[in-house]
């Protein structure tokens, strides 16, 4: 039977309609709101709205805690990525070339974070650098290191990079899953044939894994990217709260801060368009610097 | 045909389905509503739908509960609706945006605020008619508050219904046990702070670090109060030129500096949220904390057996000054476009009673803002609520008002800057100026 463009078209629409609604009502018109509060000065709890034209923007360039939350993003997204694509990496090949008899398990173990909640995982690592209770604390002084012992998340200085560690955990198991992934679709006999070539495993690394696997590290890199620019927020509000003194305040937590603590909803929203913008800048320059052509052997 | 109408009908079916789910997603379950008939007028008056929002949390809902049956068994023709709950301020939000919202509000918790709904004018103005409100003995309730309610420009929007304090706690057992003294001023606080120290072996006093309003309402409010009285601490919330860099307040600061450059704060405070330094507090790993008086209360089910709450209002001040305490007040308040104002306005006067004002002592361990309520011989009421009582009633300590709490967007920037100055990473003077540049951007913008 032979269906008329009519009724591929009504096929189509079901199964895009339902789709669309949900996306444009939880989505696009979000944004476009967003983008709309963005002028006005709204406190976010009573009705009465005063549009003021780009006068949050202007704020916002004079406000001196925002150049400190988009370095603290921007750190995050890079200690992020390099520690995130190294470990998985490492990871990855190990359990699929390296012959482990137990790489089931370890792929379970490596990817559990994955299924816990970022609140959990916060909330967890906070036992963990606890001053006096955690085992950071106390397994430093276990081993002799009592003097490096410190209120990790209490310090000016160590609070931020101490938040990498935990968003690296969490982060790796799902990333090596995706380039096991790849590497497994690497056909053995490329393998064999380089090694018959006389190809180390080092080498067999850098010119046959990695070219294969591009496309799933440069897709890893830009979801990490993406996550720690919209999604840090989560991890400091458990952790820090953005402080000591802002020493860890991302741009999702300020926005959170001055949005639903200071009710300025319009600032808020503001923030939440600068986000927007450095996102999909970002993204637009790394989707040119990852650029590569298609290796196939 | 008969396809194409198929394929039409699961579009629409789809859509519709999308639909519910979105529908389904936005209703409350908040609320729940006692009957009463809905038409008709009672002998009083009183009829239709009165609605009420409450915060429920370290005090429950138990004394709520009690109050709103009594009045409904008094108005058995008006149908109360509660809408209450730990979340209930978010859950209320979109009414109050549309205009829709209840009539009777108490504010109290996270994401409600008093200053905020006035500048949002959604609060009924109460000057006049609460003034002509009288207890069942007589008296003017105006004359009954512990604490007048907040003055914002001569016009009053709230009353103050719960009485709370913020202080420093200690642990009377351990101070007895090992003979501490209990410091009356910053003398003798540095004193028993240095034997702590050296005794204990610990860091003698700890707070949040995440909320350093904590350490901001609890130690330093009192110690303006005690050196400034009203007038300076009343500068020092609207950030008034020259009041936080007013010699007073420079010296208090710099005895906080002190503090933190003998190691007497928590080196770890910075990183604990409230119940973290509160447990540290309960396991002897502090002295000294400071919280309100809904401690015991928060952290009921962690407290050691040989632990005792032990209280004092205020402990930054010289020996010549008065110790303080700066009340810190829960009001209760009518919308502006309330939709039954009479009903509104007969349940916030049947609350203001002296007996809610006994059970709610007996059924929260802490204080409702009225004069004349005898907790001595009440059993149910703890001992440290008590003690409290006694001390304000005393005379000894001068309860000191502020006009209206301190606006969120000038204590952020404060915050942030005190746990610099906490950690030695700011100096007192330092601390000061930044105070000081805060309060003006924030007057500035205003």
């Amino acid at each position: 039977m032979v269906q008329s463009k009519r009724q591929k078209y009504l096929f189509l629409l079901f199964c895009l309609l339902p789709t669309l609604v949900v996306f444009v009502i939880f989505t696009i018109y979000p944004l476009f709101n967003g983008l709309y509060l963005s002028f006005f000065d709204w406190s976010g709890t009573g009705s009465v709205k005063t549009f003021i034209g780009l006068g949050n923007y202007k704020e916002l360039l004079h406000d001196p805690i925002i150049p400190k939350t988009i370095w603290h993003d921007y750190f995050l997204v890079v200690t992020k990525v390099i520690g995130i694509m190294i470990i998985a990496t490492f990871f990855a090949v190990a359990l699929t070339q390296l012959k482990v008899k137990e790489a089931p398990l370890y792929r379970v173990i490596f990817f559990f974070p994955n299924i816990m909640s970022v609140v959990i995982i916060g909330i967890l690592w906070q036992f963990i650098y606890n001053p006096d209770l955690g085992i950071f604390n106390t397994g430093l002084k276990a081993i002799g290191l009592g003097s490096w012992t410190r209120p990790w998340l209490g310090s000016m200085e160590w609070s931020l990079p101490s938040l990498v560690l935990p968003s690296v955990w969490a982060g790796i198991g799902l990333f090596m899953l995706m380039l096991m992934g790849g590497i497994m679709n690497v056909s053995k006999s490329l393998y064999e044939a380089a090694e018959i070539d006389g190809a180390n495993q080092w080498q067999q690394f850098w010119r046959l894994t990695v070219p294969l696997v591009w496309p799933q590290i440069k897709t890893s890199i830009l979801y990490i990217v993406i996550t720690t620019l919209n999604g840090s927020f989560v991890i400091v509000q458990i952790m820090t709260q953005g402080g000591p003194n802002n020493a860890t305040q991302v741009m999702g937590s300020y926005l959170y801060q001055k949005a639903f603590q200071e009710f300025h909803f319009g600032y808020g929203a503001t923030i939440g368009v600068m986000i927007l913008i450095l996102s999909l800048a970002t993204v637009l320059v790394l989707q040119f610097l990852l650029k590569r052509e298609k290796v196939e052997y | 045909m008969k396809a194409r109408k198929k394929g039409m009908l699961f579009s629409v079916v789809a859509v519709l389905l999308a639909m519910c789910l979105l529908v389904g997603c936005s209703s409350s379950s908040s609320s729940s509503s006692s009957s009463g008939s809905k038409s008709g007028k009672s002998s009083d008056g009183l009829s239709g739908t009165l609605e009420i929002q409450y915060f429920v949390g370290g005090y429950g809902d138990a004394w709520w509960k009690d109050v709103i049956k009594d009045f409904q068994a008094k108005h058995p023709d008006l149908t109360i609706k509660q809408d209450a709950g730990p979340n209930v301020n978010t859950q209320m939000k979109t009414r109050w945006i549309s205009n829709n919202p209840p009539d009777v509000v108490y504010i109290d918790g996270a994401g409600a605020s008093e200053t905020q709904m006035i500048e949002d004018s959604q609060l009924m103005d109460l000057t006049d008619w609460v003034k002509s409100i009288k207890l069942d003995d007589g008296t003017p309730l105006m004359d009954s508050f512990i604490v007048p309610p907040s003055n914002y420009d001569g016009k009053i929007y709230s009353l103050p219904l719960v009485f709370d304090t913020w202080g420093t706690w200690y642990n009377k057992a351990l101070f007895e046990k090992k003979g501490y003294d209990v410091p009356t001023d910053f003398e003798s606080w540095m004193a028993s702070m240095k034997k702590i120290k050296e005794d204990e072996g610990i860091a003698p006093f700890t707070t949040t670090g995440k909320y350093p309003y904590y350490f901001l309402r609890g130690v330093l409010f009192p110690a303006f109060a005690s050196v400034g009285g009203e007038d300076l601490l009343n500068a020092l919330i609207d950030g008034d030129k020259g009041a936080w860099t007013d010699p007073r307040v420079e010296k208090i600061m710099g005895d906080v500096q002190k503090m933190q450059e003998a190691g007497y704060i928590d080196k770890g405070f910075a990183a604990l949220s409230h119940t973290q330094s509160q447990m540290n507090f309960l396991l002897n790993k502090n002295a000294y904390i400071p919280v309100g008086f809904w401690l015991p209360n928060e952290m009921a089910k962690d407290v050691p057996k040989d632990f005792k709450f032990g209280f004092i209002p205020s402990q930054m001040h010289e020996k010549s000054d008065k110790a303080s305490i700066v009340p810190d007040l829960r009001p209760l308040a009518i919308a502006k476009k309330a939709k039954n104002p009479e009903a509104a306005k007969a349940f916030v006067e049947f609350a203001f009673q002296k007996k809610y004002a006994q059970t709610f002592a007996e059924k929260t361990g802490a204080m409702m803002n009225m004069k004349g309520v005898d907790l001595d011989s009440d059993a149910k009421v703890p001992s440290y609520l008590k003690d409290a009582n006694k001390m304000i009633n005393s005379g000894d300590v001068q309860v000191v008002q502020k006009d209206h709490p301190m606006s969120q967007d000038f204590e952020d920037p404060l915050s942030d800057a005190l746990v610099s100055l906490m950690l030695g990473k700011m100096d007192a003077k330092a601390f000061c100026q930044k105070a000081e540049a805060a309060a003006q951007k924030y007057n500035a913008k205003k």
